[in-house]
């Protein structure tokens, strides 16, 4: 191991990197993230912070329904952070992939507020052939690039949905939701993960007639719990 | 307080905290956990579900102008969505296009 830090000249690079497959992905669900915000009639605000605080579009169309609905802080507090239990993994895949023994440890705090899908995704791509000295600010770079990138995009996407006729807007908005359901074929590797897909479409449904507040949330525990139980995945798999 | 204060507060406290906290935690345990432990894989499956869960809401209860499609093409596209997504090689975005491409052929041929 070097005693060198982290090679912050790579940042730039990863600013540049942002603008891709992922990153255009991300564009086109962000603009229909912005046209679901004008859906919600709730302002641009809301959704501009949520973008900027949240950086995760499930929890931010969660946060924004609920914050529609007038529903509670705790309310919204408990449906929010259960979405965000997914970036727990995300996290620690990446930074294990960028920190060094030696570097400081603030960096990867700061690093963590940007790690979502995206991100994850972007690293299992453009990680491997870097130094490692330059992996956290590059991907940094990326990171700070998208938020900006999608901050634009929200505010383009909240407008659009007021100018265009039904039918687009619709498209606009539904490119979210099938970012979402596309993005968990694309993660899943086991038949716990498709046996979860389906439970979540079947129980969230039910859950909502009754208790429409906490639907994600039984759905998730609920759901995910007997998926894990069902087909549970054998840990010598790899 | 102001509605734009109290609104601010909400987001820092039921958006940024709630969410932070598990990107702070993944920080934490990156260097202790191995990224395929048993909690992790429950979790995996809670997340998982969770979305989907909250994809299904978004087709049966649309919100705004998705709401002038009709329930049939919203659950049609998003099926064909996947398949367009295993058909084009895994590609998300051709899965994504599909999808919306799929809601706008069918609300355009029937009238939405």
């Amino acid at each position: 191991m070097s005693d060198r830090g982290y090679d912050w000249t790579a940042l730039p690079g990863g600013m540049r990197a942002a603008i891709g497959v992922p990153g255009l992905v991300m564009a086109a669900s962000f603009i229909g993230f912005g046209a679901l915000v004008r859906g919600l009639e709730i302002g641009l605000l809301p959704g501009l912070l949520s973008t900027a605080l949240i950086w995760a579009l499930p929890g931010q169309v969660v946060f924004l329904n609920m914050y529609a609905e007038g529903a509670v802080m705790l309310a919204i507090a408990v449906a929010v952070t259960v979405t965000a239990v997914r970036l727990l993994p995300m996290v620690v895949l990446v930074i294990s992939k960028v920190r060094i023994a030696n570097g400081t440890r603030w960096p990867l705090y700061l690093l963590a507020h940007f790690i979502a899908v995206t991100i994850w995704r972007v690293a299992e791509d453009g990680l491997e052939e870097l130094d490692r000295h330059k992996r956290m600010p590059w991907l940094l770079g990326v990171g700070l690039a998208l938020m900006g990138a999608m901050l634009i995009m929200t505010t383009i996407g909240y407008y659009l949905a007021q100018t265009l006729p039904p039918v687009l807007a619709a498209c606009l908005i539904f490119m979210t939701p099938s970012f979402f359901f596309v993005s968990l074929f694309a993660s899943a590797r086991f038949t716990m993960d498709y046996l979860a897909i389906a439970l979540g479409v079947i129980i969230g449904p039910l859950a909502h007639q009754y208790l429409p507040d906490l639907d994600l949330v039984i759905a998730g525990a609920v759901g995910g719990t007997i998926a894990y139980v069902a087909a549970r995945p054998r840990r010598h798999r790899r | 307080m102001s509605g734009l204060a109290s609104l601010v507060l909400l987001a820092v406290v039921a958006g940024w905290a709630v969410t932070y906290g598990w990107r702070f935690a993944g920080v934490y345990l990156a260097e202790r956990m191995a990224p395929d432990s048993e909690v992790l894989l429950w979790v995996r499956a809670v997340a998982t579900a969770l979305v989907a869960a909250l994809v299904a809401r978004i087709i049966l209860v649309p919100p705004g102008q998705l709401g002038s499609t009709a329930l049939e093409a919203r659950v049609m596209a998003m099926v064909l969505g996947v398949a367009g997504f295993y058909l084009f090689r895994r590609q998300m975005g051709l899965g994504v296009a599909t999808a919306v491409l799929s809601l706008f052929v069918m609300s355009w041929w029937f009238g939405g």
